[in-house]
């Protein structure tokens, strides 16, 4: 078996190749030796000196291949030949085959080949995972990954995780992809008409902190807020949903025009950290945080792969797209906060005003809302946190102006859907109770956590009467409950725009006054001290609301009527008058200049104290 | 770390009988051959390039007399992320083999199911061919599977390390 005799290198345990031999010349000369040289395509043999170095081999390659020498890659049992090395280094010997690798710009030819093993697996080329790959990889350009990744980005935020922010993005998700929720949403009556009053969109984009802090720094955004034509043609747009997707679409076919333009990518990106980052953080902040800021940073290993699905509905990341709050978990206070987030507007303020209009809808559709509302009301604590916001007084405030939404909100509102009678009961009081909330006694009575606390105490103690000395309030019935503080707080309850009103509806039976009684139907329609309710702070209000509605009357009326007496007596306003509250506001916008105290006031109130937006509210209200 | 006593859920057969020049039956099943021929059986075929090209295996150190250390190379296919690159493996083949199957390791960095991506080691529990070993197996086998994985859809798309990093160890 000793074919080759050579004296080359220790005795190693190979056999002869069975290959052609070469001539066994004299050791002295190098010896010429046979090689096989095999690309995935095709084999050339080629006769070499036996010491030659790699480098030299590959030249004697290049020529027949037609290829640059650095571009070929040797590999002789599975290592792969350095040009210094010499062939015999790696013990290539006559009849050995060493595989080669062309690399070249495109494809290597010694690539283009079928997995010709025992497998045999059939080489399912597609073509669409690579084009795919490379958008993936280019982490670089968030417009460009921009819709896919903040999709992507919010799946993979909210797939394993049980916290309700990145639930919430979850949800998020499953809404944008649905397109025919989102038309459902969109024709919701309440959604259009909400949408149709530019001032309360207007309310909600300032109401948002981090929104005006960001009109602060560009001063664009609030010229585009103020500019009430440019608010109303946001607003049709809005409305309908088909129109939006066109601009939404023409949007992300300009945005990708400019970026193609030289510099234009910078100019987006500018656009983009400036202006939407920050948006972006402020209304996703509760979100789970921004999901570009994900897509920036990590190496979207596989989770970029979201196509063309969403990609024409979203070219741009939706800030506004609703939370459901469908996720009974226990962090309710980033319902609070939601709300807040649903205000603001950019280059893309249709997108924004959409996800406005979505917030709102979205609410009422989703079914699980009703157990938030449940967890809602066991923490009256949150109920005090979402009262305080400005954006509700300011919400509050055009239903009062609007009776007709607040009747058609009311109408909406979950609790009462099930309930016709209850709505019947609601209508007539509507226009009074709306009076009511417009009081700001009314609204800081309820941003009081201990005066909601108070409400409590009373709602218990009523049940405990109710149950314990039945015969003292007969007739009381839950609907009557309802009635009160359902009048009271009932038709806010649906509003929102902004979620966490809704809660309010369920926290009717806690009303205060209440005849809270649990029992029997009918009975005095929600009139008996369904004025009364907010506020047994109220002492002014209340008695005033008790005579409002007719109602059986009796000992029951009469009765109502002491206990909130009672109760106005006992509880004295516990809350410093707003005016004194926002004493040093006033006298801050008197030194700018602000010289009408009652309008100032009046700002103040509505905006809860924020300065610039009560700044804001008085420069709009002034005759330009 | 011990080559070649990874996951070794073979039953073992009737041990290797000494010395016996065993005819050259290597792929028919029930015959044991020394691991040694066997090995050198493998190498010839390294050498000679058996296969398609695609892959190539041969001794690490050509002194090593007890043909334990191997190294393999995968050329990534085309049409996946792993194309035009060249990946190096090391493989040691235990005193088992070939009843147990051999660890494999890869040098180059790459990034896919079933090798870990922080030293190269390939999960035996993962590879096919590798939790199913059987005798008839080689090292070109396992080259092969490894490639034909690189074309699977879940591997083939698969963001990779860029071209060149060898793992540390």
């Amino acid at each position: 078996m000793a074919e080759n005799g050579e004296s080359s290198g220790p005795p190693r345990p190979s056999r002869g190749p069975a290959a052609a031999q070469g001539p066994a010349s004299a050791q002295a000369e190098p010896k010429i030796i046979k090689v096989t040289v095999k690309t995935p395509k095709e084999k050339e043999e080629f006769a070499v000196p036996e010491n030659s170095s790699v480098q030299q081999f590959k030249e004697a390659i290049s020529k027949r291949f037609k290829s640059q020498t650095d571009q070929l890659v040797l590999i002789f049992a599975g290592k792969i030949l350095k040009d210094q090395d010499t062939l015999i280094q790696h013990g290539i010997h006559d009849g050995l085959t060493v595989h080669l690798v062309i690399k070249s710009q495109n494809r290597p030819q010694g690539q283009s080949t079928q997995p010709g093993n025992a497998a045999g697996t059939n080489t399912t080329t597609a073509s669409t995972p690579r084009s795919n790959s490379t958008p993936i990889s280019t982490n670089s350009n968030p417009f460009g990954l921009g819709s896919l990744g903040g999709l992507a980005g919010l799946s993979s935020l909210g797939l394993s995780s049980t916290n309700f922010s990145e639930l919430q993005n979850q949800m998020q998700q499953q809404l944008l992809s649905s397109p025919e929720m989102m038309i459902q949403i969109m024709e919701n009556p309440f959604v259009q008409s909400m949408l149709s009053n530019p001032d309360l969109m207007r309310q909600l984009i300032m109401a948002n902190p981090q929104m005006q802090q960001l009109i602060q720094r560009n001063p664009e955004i609030s010229h585009l807020l103020n500019n009430p034509d440019i608010m109303r043609q946001t607003l049709e747009i809005a409305r309908n949903p088909a129109m939006m997707q066109e601009m939404m679409r023409n949007q992300d076919l300009a945005l990708s025009n400019l970026e193609s333009i030289p510099g234009g990518y910078n100019a987006l990106r500018r656009m983009y950290t400036d202006i939407q980052e920050p948006m972006l953080n402020a209304a996703q902040e509760q979100f789970g945080g921004n999901p570009f800021a994900s897509t920036g940073s990590s190496s979207s290993s596989g989770e970029g792969t979201q196509p063309s699905r969403t990609e024409n509905r979203d070219p741009l990341p939706n800030p506004w797209a609703p939370p459901p709050a469908t996720q009974s978990s226990t962090t309710t206070g980033t319902t609070t906060s939601s709300g807040s987030g649903s205000g603001s507007s950019s280059s893309s303020a249709t997108g924004n005003t959409m996800a406005a209009a979505n917030y709102v809808a979205s609410i009422f559709s989703t079914p699980g809302m009703q157990s938030l509302l449940q967890q809602i009301t066991e923490n009256p604590q949150l109920i005090q946190n979402m009262l305080s916001a400005p954006y509700m007084r300011s919400m509050m405030q055009s239903l009062s102006q609007n009776p007709d939404l607040a009747a058609q909100m009311m109408l909406n509102s979950p609790v009462f859907t099930a309930n016709p009678q209850l709505q019947e009961q609601m209508r007539p009081q509507l226009p009074a109770f709306l009076q009511q909330m417009q009081n700001p006694d009314t609204l800081s009575a309820m941003s009081n956590p201990r005066a909601m606390q108070a409400l409590m105490q009373i709602q218990q103690g009523l049940q405990t009467l109710a149950t314990e000395a039945p015969g003292l309030i007969p007739s009381f019935t839950p609907g009557v409950g309802v009635g009160v503080l359902g009048t009271a707080i009932g038709p806010v309850g649906p509003v929102t725009p902004i979620g966490p009103i809704g809660p309010i509806v369920p926290f009717t039976p806690i009303g205060p006054i209440g005849p809270i009684g649990p029992t029997g139907p009918a009975g005095p329609p929600g009139s008996t001290g369904s004025g009364g309710t907010p506020g047994p702070t109220m002492s002014s209000s209340a008695p005033s609301e008790t005579t409002s509605p007719t109602s059986e009357s009796g000992p029951n009326q009469q009765f109502i009527q002491q206990m909130v007496q009672a109760l106005a007596g006992a509880n004295p306003p516990q809350l410093p008058n707003p005016e004194v509250r926002f004493q040093q506001q006033l006298e801050q916008l008197n030194a700018m200049g602000f010289l009408n105290r009652e309008a100032n006031l009046q700002a103040l109130i509505a905006t809860g104290g924020d300065i610039n937006a009560a700044i804001e509210r008085l420069l709009g209200s002034q005759p330009s | 770390m011990p080559g070649g006593v990874q996951v070794s859920c073979l039953k073992s057969h009737s041990k290797v009988s000494g010395g016996g020049f065993k005819p050259r039956k290597l792929h028919s099943r029930g015959v044991k051959v020394p691991r040694n021929f066997r090995l050198l059986e493998e190498l010839e075929e390294g050498q000679k390039g058996v296969g398609d090209g695609t892959v190539s295996w041969g001794l690490e150190d050509d002194e090593d007399m007890t043909l334990t250390r191997w190294t393999g190379m995968i050329i990534g296919p085309p049409r996946t992320i792993y194309e035009n690159r060249i990946y190096s493996l090391k493989i040691e083949c235990g005193p088992k083999y070939p009843e147990a199957p051999p660890f494999v390791r890869f040098v180059t960095k790459i990034n896919m199911n079933g090798v870990n991506s922080s030293n190269g080691v390939v999960d035996p529990r993962a590879i096919s061919v590798l939790a199913k070993w059987q005798n008839s197996y080689s090292i070109k086998v396992v080259l092969q599977e490894l490639r034909r994985l690189m074309m699977s859809k879940e591997n083939m798309k698969l963001p990779q390390p860029p071209e060149g990093q060898c793992y540390s160890n």
